[in-house]
């Protein structure tokens, strides 16, 4: 529940530096703030109520999502917001302990912007969706639920542990990843068959594998009339595959986003667009910055390291490195924000193969 | 943008793609790009050669006429010098390599009837009965190295035997696969039957998965994964060796510099290890006098004959080279530099021999793309087992009961005997393997009508 506006005039929305402020009293006062970030104040060289006058200020905060891998959830709770019903989220755990978040409204409120935000692309309305997707701690099963229920549709899942793929692929198990792709696509095959499903979430790595398996993807061309992706990046030539060679007829949505910031979907394509596909991420409570390596804000058009904020009422991550790049693209019709394009992950640097054989 | 635009060709038509990688050349500079195949794009190609693959055999007038145009034609744009400058410049081989390449891939067409015939047991057997032999499969996929354009007539032979063919070629050197591609087309070539994927690792992986036969070039770590693979042939570091039986001579010594130097070393048939039954550093003193005596222009020189690298290959050869020389002996002159950079910018390998008393050195058994030679000291009591994992073992020895125990040797792939040259070969000779065999299956055709003993 947003319940702090009341310093603002009811006839004008908050400027996002406005939040920083108000919300930065809320998170660094002791009766409202989380254990966490009271912990935090101390340690700070400068003062977050004195020193922070909006969003460019937030990058003197240090990215403190490390400390997301082990701190108990519940200091993350402000104490402002008493009661229940908490649930904690994970980051994909690839590397280490995941980074885990708590959430009660906030996503709720971002969900329902989303849900607007997709029907501009004419999402059927009811519609019964199949999320072929991770599940368990992962963020991307509950977004779907959320839009499948403000759809008025019915939600199928299957199971999935995207951990364990990762590490049969770290493991070089290459036979046993196909065949957990099989059992994957295999479980979503029998829900097609009986079920109609009409909206398809799932991720590039997926698609590309119905794609790849005939009769699946011609049982998905008949009944799904959208295709939702997110969790990993499709390259230009690969999306424009999927729209334009397996898919003509469907309507291929993308949402970039992430655990800790929330969702960004794909903006209706645009005729003077230079990408086929920018999302647009929830200007409310989301700060974005596509920066180079010295923190300096890119042109439109250049790709550079995805830098964000999140200022929300249950949650304040300030000045967080994604691993991702994006191409910065100029605000389109009457959004206030840039656009993102052609998200991709940072290539790992300084990494010399070793020169086997003559090759 | 200025330079060379390489571009995909799916089922023989050339197509743009969205995935755009910059393709540098061994100075540093900006050669052109290359539109990257997704693996949805594999994907695509895939299904279309899969619908359309009719197993027939591609007529061998076909092949020599593809043979002539991609020695000498004008093909989109590119000449034959334009061809060889371009691989000089991407792979960082010697012109006259290219050439020898050229040549290597025109005779391997040329002989290509002759190779099958010679690698299949005869298959008439009497009066209405006959072995045929057919593709195993409809798809080859052939993901190919930089190091050398020649490998490439092992997908030639696929088409030829009737398979339609997916092509990932290298990522440094795409030129070679696609003047062939383009040659066999011109040559009249049905489209379907040929496809040209520039792609990462990925898509090459995802085509040898989906075709039924299939063949992989490059470093242990690409080929590992299908060591053990039924339908996948894979071609990874040759470390062709020399066992070394007699005294040094200059006849000898000749010989050792050929075998390691041709073509710069970037063949893996070139020998990168001597095992002698003499002393390894006089062996080793012998030989390095000779490569100090290799001198070779900038890559782009019509006499150039050492291969050059880009720098960050440099830098890597830098450290590796300084891991293989502890505990052994490097007989190139004093001082000189390991990687000498060259006034275009490019790094070029200096021809190197190292000697060990350690048989099990870790410098034993490593292969290079340049001459790169170890000796080491082989006893007889070590047994044939320390001259095996080589794909040319050459005895330099007169001894005829190590030549019968190499020959029967598994990790051997092929012996050479006296001062014969690893890659000296007549259609029939496996090279690694027998490659008709791999991508034929025998089939009892029987014609002999109701006979009375059938039933009796």
């Amino acid at each position: 529940m947003d319940t702090m506006t009341t310093a603002l005039a009811q006839d004008r929305a908050e400027t996002f530096d406005e939040r920083v402020r108000r919300l930065l009293h809320w998170h660094f006062d002791p009766q409202t703030g989380s254990a966490f970030w009271l912990r935090q104040r101390g340690l700070l060289d400068f003062d977050p109520l004195r020193d922070i006058d909006g969003a460019a200020d937030l990058v003197r905060f240090p990215d403190l999502t490390e400390q997301l891998r082990h701190v108990p959830v519940g200091d993350l709770i402000p104490r402002g917001l008493t009661g229940t019903g908490f649930r904690v989220y994970e980051s994909g755990g690839t590397s280490g302990a995941p980074k885990r978040i708590v959430d009660r409204d906030y996503r709720r409120r971002l969900l329902s912007w989303a849900m607007q935000r997709l029907r501009a692309h004419h999402i059927a309305d009811p519609a019964h969706w199949l999320h072929l997707g991770p599940s368990g701690p992962h963020v991307f099963a509950y977004d779907c639920a959320r839009y499948a229920a403000l759809g008025n549709g019915m939600f199928h899942t299957v199971d999935f542990d995207p951990r364990w793929v990762k590490k049969l692929v770290a493991a070089g198990e290459t036979d046993m990843v196909k065949r957990y792709v099989r059992h994957l696509l295999d479980q979503a095959a029998e829900v097609l068959r009986s079920q109609p499903v009409k909206v398809l979430s799932t991720t590039p790595p997926l698609i590309e594998a119905i794609c790849a398996d005939p009769e699946l993807h011609a049982a998905v061309e008949r009944s799904v009339e959208t295709i939702i992706w997110a969790g990993t990046s499709f390259s230009p030539e690969s999306l424009r595959q999927v729209e334009e060679v397996f898919f003509p007829d469907t309507t291929i949505v993308g949402i970039y986003g992430n655990t800790l910031m929330g969702v960004a979907p794909q903006r209706p394509r645009r005729p003077d667009d230079r990408h086929l596909c920018v999302f647009e991420p929830y200007a409310e409570a989301v700060w974005i910055d596509v920066v180079d390596e010295h923190g300096a804000v890119v042109d439109y058009g250049q790709r550079g390291r995805v830098r964000l904020s999140l200022v929300s009422e249950e949650m304040f991550l300030p000045n967080v490195i994604e691993r991702d790049t994006a191409v910065r693209v100029e605000p389109a019709g009457d959004a206030t924000v840039d656009g993102l394009a052609e998200v991709g992950t940072v290539a790992e640097v300084g990494d010399v193969r070793v020169i086997e054989g003559v090759y | 943008m200025a330079g060379i635009v390489v571009e995909p060709i799916v089922c023989g038509r050339p197509v743009r793609s969205l995935d755009r990688a910059p393709l540098a050349d061994v100075r540093g500079d900006l050669l052109g790009e290359v539109g990257m195949v997704p693996r949805l794009m594999a994907v695509g190609a895939v299904t279309r050669a899969r619908r359309t693959a009719d197993g027939t055999p591609v007529g061998h007038d076909l092949l020599l006429r593809a043979a002539e145009l991609f020695a000498t034609a004008d093909l989109d744009g590119e000449t034959p010098e334009e061809y060889e400058r371009r691989v000089a410049l991407a792979a960082g081989l010697p012109r006259v390599t290219v050439r020898h390449a050229v040549a290597d891939i025109v005779r391997s067409l040329t002989h290509l009837p002759a190779t099958t015939r010679a690698e299949l047991p005869a298959s008439r057997l009497g009066d209405g009965y006959e072995t045929a032999w057919v593709p195993a499969g409809r798809l080859f996929a052939a993901v190919m190295a930089s190091n050398h354009p020649a490998p490439n007539d092992s997908w030639l032979h696929a088409l030829a035997l009737g398979y339609s063919v997916l092509v990932r070629p290298g990522t440094r050197e795409p030129f070679t696969a696609r003047r062939l591609t383009l040659a066999l087309l011109a040559a009249g070539l049905a489209e379907h039957r040929i496809s040209f994927l520039p792609g990462e690792r990925a898509v090459g992986e995802y085509l040898l998965e989906a075709a039924d036969r299939g063949i992989v070039y490059g470093g242990g770590d690409a080929v590992r994964r299908w060591a053990d693979s039924a339908t996948v042939t894979t071609r990874g570091p040759g470390r062709s060796r020399v066992l070394l039986d007699r005294p040094v001579t200059a006849e000898v010594l000749d010989h050792l510099t050929v075998s390691a130097a041709y073509d710069g070393g970037t063949r893996c048939n070139n020998i990168s290890l001597v095992l002698t039954t003499g002393d390894p550093r006089q062996v080793a003193d012998a030989l390095a006098a000779r490569f100090d005596a290799l001198a070779s222009p900038e890559v782009t020189a019509s006499d150039a004959t050492l291969p050059v690298v880009d720098a960050t290959r440099a830098e890597g050869l830098r450290r590796q080279l300084a891991g293989l020389t502890t505990g052994a002996t490097v007989h190139t002159a004093a001082g000189a530099d390991p990687l000498v950079r060259l006034p275009d910018g490019s790094h070029r390998p200096l021809p190197t021999v190292l000697s060990t008393d350690d048989p099990r050195h870790p410098a034993v058994g490593v292969e290079l793309p340049f001459p790169f030679v170890v000796v080491a000291p082989w006893r007889r009591a070590d047994g044939v087992a320390a001259l095996g994992d080589a794909l040319v073992l050459n005895l330099v020895t007169d001894d005829v009961d190590l030549r019968a125990a190499a020959v029967a040797d598994p990790s051997v792939r092929k012996v050479t005997c006296g001062l014969t040259l690893p890659w000296d070969s007549t259609p029939g000779i496996p090279h690694e393997g027998n490659l008709s065999l791999f991508l034929l299956q025998s089939k009892g055709v029987v014609s002999t009508g109701t006979r009375d003993h059938a039933l009796a």
